[in-house]
């Protein structure tokens, strides 16, 4: 074969590869790659919980990828960045974070994330979602960050109107709630919920208002007094320590004043530091989003299926749910974003304005979160709030009642 | 007036825990002249060791205490020599810097070999409480508090009337001129340290029984911080006095202005208190006068 030949075979190869290439589906075309930065706290106090929160929102990634990222071609690549939720070390981790990964969206942990980047991300044009409830000092309007569930004192509220319910009778439900100064965040749930209980003196009357630390040396004196006020329920949205020294403190009294926890603090992780779950007979959990209880609900067949073909390894409990809600909630964002913009050249600032743009059904979060509807006035949907009760009853946790109403709570 | 009196009793029981973590810090200072910075962190230590021979190794807690107090004497011990006897005869500032480093290290370690979960703390004292009349005393605070008078009362004794003691506090003096005079300088600081670690788990018992256990409860090492400074960093019979003031400074704190105010000055009180004493007598309530003659 002459040389001349060699040459003109070379080129009817290269034609041939171009022109397969030209023909391929359009998807092999605009394989897209975006990233994600992943706020985490795996040494800090929320070090117990983290690795089955970060489990979560990791396997919801990961099955994403394989079937919508699939047909979309877009592939969500992710990395975790240690907070140990410490609002100065997110400030000074976030410049590295922005100019390594150049993220579409941050998944963020809790307040000190939201303290540290609430100026900076509408500058960066970056959103940040968040899997907690969330908090008073971020009610703002044109948010970039959001939260699928109301503040923790919407929460509260929602839960507490519906004890008073369950109670009967017309006097307002006598309450305590147990706080800690630690955190802006744990301020934050106490301070909104006393502003509603101003507001509604027919509701709920506020007996006490505790602050402690975020591991008390001993609160028996202090849960002496919320017995003496007569309440009927504690609500303690903060840490596992803080719940575990309050049930000590009301055993000691020879109280079992119901205590209602919230996701992060919620009946497992309580329990388990309890020495067993049925230390919380009769105690609450309450929260905008799935409650990992054994009925076979879409949440849990959505987490079983994370299980069996996408490597999840956390067991099935609040935490869990929390990282898979989230992990949904950013993945149906990026989806309605891709679906409003396509798969190339997506940007932060697409991915908030998809968020505005179209309702995120409860269908597309396999049941995890109610349906949510965003819009510029607030960081989390102003409008047909939801959250479900869990109890635990024989040892178990079990549902207690699926979407109670969320009143209107002032901003504070 | 019978729960304000309740309220002063708890409170100074809750002071006697910090006194026995704050006695932690003195042993070690008064032998060595270092400020432990890591003290909260030996307290986790105890507690993770006591955790482990309980609920890990099965053992019984009559069998379990003993061998957690000596397991946590090694632990003080091997801190001792490996991290500090190569720094006798530098500067106090550069073993203070070392504890420091140990109070990072140490934290890792936890986080490290016992991984983050809240884990429950076994019941040393019973959970019920010690009903006088109408009031209410928590027994693991009440039997801490005797064990702390009893501690306390031993150590000063032990400081202050034996021979290894006073070498002890020749040694704080100065590590050359003790070591002339023929007193075994690494001796006596590792003594401390295991006697620190040992203190340290007996408070992690009383502070942490029936409760929870993570690597969060080093705080209680800040928590007796005040207390050390009040008494002065030399004086093991002044943390009693000291440890009441402030725990009861703190809970009629925490009980009646805190409603007021709807905040947690019950935190601050203890530190308001040190900075107040400090101001006044800046060697703390019982510390040593030191008067250089030139």
């Amino acid at each position: 074969m002459t040389y001349q030949t060699k040459q003109g075979l070379r080129g009817l190869l290269a034609a041939c590869a171009i022109a397969v290439a030209a023909t391929m589906p359009l998807k092999a075309q605009a394989e897209a790659t975006y990233n994600l930065a992943l706020l985490s706290d795996f040494s800090g106090p929320y070090a117990d919980i983290m690795p089955i929160l970060a489990g979560g929102r990791e396997a919801v990634f990961i099955w994403w990828n394989e079937t919508r990222g699939k047909e979309l071609g877009v592939t969500l690549n992710y990395k975790n960045y240690e907070t140990r939720y410490d609002a100065a070390q997110v400030a000074s981790l976030w410049p590295g974070i922005k100019s390594e990964l150049d993220p579409i969206a941050v998944v963020g942990l809790g307040g000190p994330d939201v303290a540290a980047l609430s100026e900076r991300l509408p500058e960066d044009k970056i959103p940040m979602f968040m899997a907690t409830a969330s908090y008073g000092f971020a009610w703002k309007p044109n948010s970039w960050i959001f939260n699928p569930r109301p503040t923790y004192s919407h929460e509260s509220a929602g839960f507490l109107n519906w004890m008073r319910e369950q109670r009967g009778g017309d006097g307002p439900l006598k309450v305590a709630i147990l706080a800690s100064e630690a955190s802006p965040a744990y301020v934050d749930m106490a301070k909104g919920l006393e502003l509603y209980a101003e507001e509604h003196p027919e509701e709920i009357d506020l007996v006490e208002v505790i602050y402690t630390e975020v591991q008390p040396t001993d609160l028996t004196g202090q849960m002496r007094r919320v017995v003496r006020a007569g309440a009927e329920a504690l609500i303690i949205q903060t840490n596992t320590s803080i719940v575990v020294a309050a049930k000590r403190g009301l055993q000691a009294n020879g109280s079992n004043i119901p205590i209602m926890m919230s996701s992060h603090n919620g009946l497992p992780a309580s329990g388990g530091a309890l020495g067993g779950l049925d230390q919380l007979e009769g105690d609450f959990e309450a929260y905008g989003m799935a409650i990992a209880a054994d009925e076979g609900t879409p949440a849990r067949q959505f987490y079983e299926t994370l299980v069996a073909d996408y490597g999840l390894k956390a067991p099935w409990n609040v935490v869990t749910a929390m990282g898979v809600s989230q992990g949904l909630f950013v993945a149906t964002v990026i989806d309605h974003a891709i679906a409003a913009n396509g798969a190339e050249g997506l940007t932060g600032e697409m991915v908030r304005e998809a968020l505005f743009a179209k309702t995120i059904t409860t269908e597309e979060t396999h049941g995890f979160l109610p349906s949510l509807t965003f819009t510029p006035e607030a960081p989390f949907p102003l409008e047909g709030l939801k959250v479900n009760v869990g109890t635990v009853k024989d040892g178990k946790i079990t549902i207690e009642a699926i979407g109670v109403d969320v009143p209107d709570v002032h901003k504070w | 007036m019978v729960y304000f009196i309740n309220d002063i009793i708890t409170g100074a029981l809750i002071g006697l825990l910090y006194s026995l973590v704050a006695m932690g810090f003195v042993v070690i200072y008064r032998a060595s002249k270092v400020f432990n910075f890591a003290q909260g962190e030996l307290v986790i230590i105890g507690g993770f060791i006591v955790w482990f021979t309980t609920m890990q190794a099965g053992l019984s807690l009559w069998l379990s205490i003993p061998i957690s107090l000596v397991l946590a004497g090694l632990v003080g011990y091997a801190i001792e020599r490996i991290f500090l006897t190569k720094l006798i005869g530098e500067s106090v500032f550069s073993m203070v810097m070392v504890t420091v480093g140990l109070l990072i290290l140490l934290r890792g370690l936890v986080l490290l070999v016992f991984g983050p979960a809240v884990r429950p703390f076994p019941i040393i004292f019973p959970l019920k409480p010690l009903f006088l009349g109408d009031m209410l005393i928590p027994m693991n605070l009440l039997m801490g508090g005797i064990i702390t008078i009893v501690a306390a009362v031993g150590l000063s004794w032990f400081f202050n009337r034996t021979r290894s003691g006073l070498r002890m506090t020749a040694v704080a003096e100065d590590h050359v001129v003790a070591s002339s005079m023929g007193i075994s300088v690494k001796g006596s600081i590792a003594f401390a340290w295991v006697l620190g670690a040992i203190l340290s788990t007996i408070g992690a018992m009383i502070f942490l029984s029936g409760k929870s256990l993570t690597f969060l409860a080093s705080d209680i090492g800040f928590a007796a911080l005040p207390v050390a400074l009040f008494a002065g960093l030399e004086s093991i019979g002044g943390l009693i006095l000291a440890g009441i003031i402030i725990g009861i400074a703190q809970s009629l704190t925490t009980n009646y202005l805190d409603p007021l105010i709807g905040g947690s000055l019950g935190s601050v009180v203890p530190y308001i208190i040190m900075l107040a004493i400090l101001l006044i007598r800046p060697t703390g309530l019982f510390g040593w006068r030191t008067i250089e003659r030139v």
